[in-house]
């Protein structure tokens, strides 16, 4: 029930921002900001690319809400929107180093304080994250980490559930290995 | 070492993609495989360590930055819309004018005929015919009777062709 006036609530906004009301659109940005901008920097792991990535993408929804309306799903028009303008960042950039070479990431130093261990611990997680390929990586945060079903994923990156699963079985296998190595050489 | 074989389906079973029978395949060669259960433990610490990682919210203000800067930059698309708009009304309404007198200055007015001019030509109205030895009287009867010549008016126009008469009783 409350889903179901919710779902309405932002029906009418995207009516509303279709028809040029700023505020409405305003208030759908507020709706979906969380989605565009953990999903950018997930795949990004950097918050000022995050950032430039989630304005793209709402002006992008702003242009196209006539279509985003017609096809009745938001969510999924945004995490598809938003897979691509990070593939075109990251093809912008310098190419990262590949998985293989993960084992070299260990702990800068032998530190015994708690608080940057737990930094290192979350930057080699971060980087086991970075080193995936795009899709994988794509596919393992909005399975793993944005919590969407296999079928959705899908949906969001233009592949089928097949290729997706094999797609997040290799990228959590990868990443067991980034973590182990990164533990074993603590 | 794990095999290779269900390397696939084990990283599937870890996040729990996997559908019922498929993952009891898993559980039954899980039980009797020690590399496949160290792959399991190795992927489900490693994935519960990456979900902890990404648990922290990003603060309030890289929301409240994007927001403005997406807010700021349709308000200036807007008023570049509003002069663009307002350029090219601009612009329609001076080419029109333009329009309008060049075909002034170009196009051939039709002549127009000028009316035929009226001149009003009245005859001198005739004497008035009293009845002898009597003075002009109100009486009714004899002013009927003594008007009953009629007025003629005849008008003149520039065509020597044209004359109206009109005969006033």
């Amino acid at each position: 029930m409350a889903d179901a006036e919710t779902s309405q609530a932002r029906l009418g906004l995207l009516e509303a921002a279709k028809a040029g009301d700023l505020s409405a659109f305003e208030s759908l940005m507020r709706h979906h900001e969380r989605l565009v901008l953990m999903t950018a920097f997930r795949l990004l792991g950097s918050l000022p690319d995050a950032q430039d990535v989630s304005q793209e993408v709402f002006l992008k929804l702003y242009r196209n809400l006539g279509k985003v309306e017609a096809s009745g799903n938001l969510a999924g028009w945004l995490y598809r929107v938003t897979a691509n303008a990070c593939y075109d960042v990251r093809r912008r950039k310098r190419p990262e180093r590949p998985v293989e070479f993960a084992g070299e990431l260990r702990a800068s130093g032998s530190d015994p304080q708690q608080a940057v261990a737990e930094a290192e611990r979350r930057r080699a997680l971060e980087i086991s994250l970075r080193m995936l390929p795009e899709k994988e990586r794509a596919a393992l945060v909005l399975r793993d980490l944005e919590g969407l079903s296999t079928e959705a994923v899908a949906r969001a990156l233009g592949s089928s559930e097949a290729t997706v699963r094999s797609q997040i079985s290799k990228a959590r296998v990868k990443v067991r290995g980034v973590v182990e190595r990164y533990f074993r050489s603590r | 070492m794990h095999c290779q074989d269900w390397e696939e389906r084990v990283a599937l079973h870890v996040g729990g993609d996997l559908p019922a029978e498929a993952a009891l395949a898993v559980e039954q060669h899980l039980a009797g495989c020690s590399g496949c259960q160290l792959l399991w433990s190795g992927l489900k610490e490693s994935l519960q360590l990456l979900q902890a990682a990404h648990r922290d919210p990003l603060p309030d203000a890289a929301y409240t930055a994007v927001r403005a800067r997406v807010m700021a930059e349709l308000a200036a698309g807007r008023r570049r819309w509003w002069r663009v708009a307002a350029a090219l009304v601009a612009a329609a309404l001076a080419a029109a004018a333009l329009l309008v007198l060049v075909a002034v200055a170009v196009w051939p007015l039709p002549r127009v005929q000028p009316l035929p001019r009226v001149a009003l030509a009245v005859p001198a109205a005739p004497p008035l015919a009293y009845a002898r030895g009597s003075e002009p009287s109100h009486d009714r009867k004899e002013v009927k009777k003594l008007s009953r010549n009629p007025v003629l008016v005849r008008l003149v126009t520039d065509d020597p062709n044209i004359v109206i008469y009109w005969i006033a009783d």
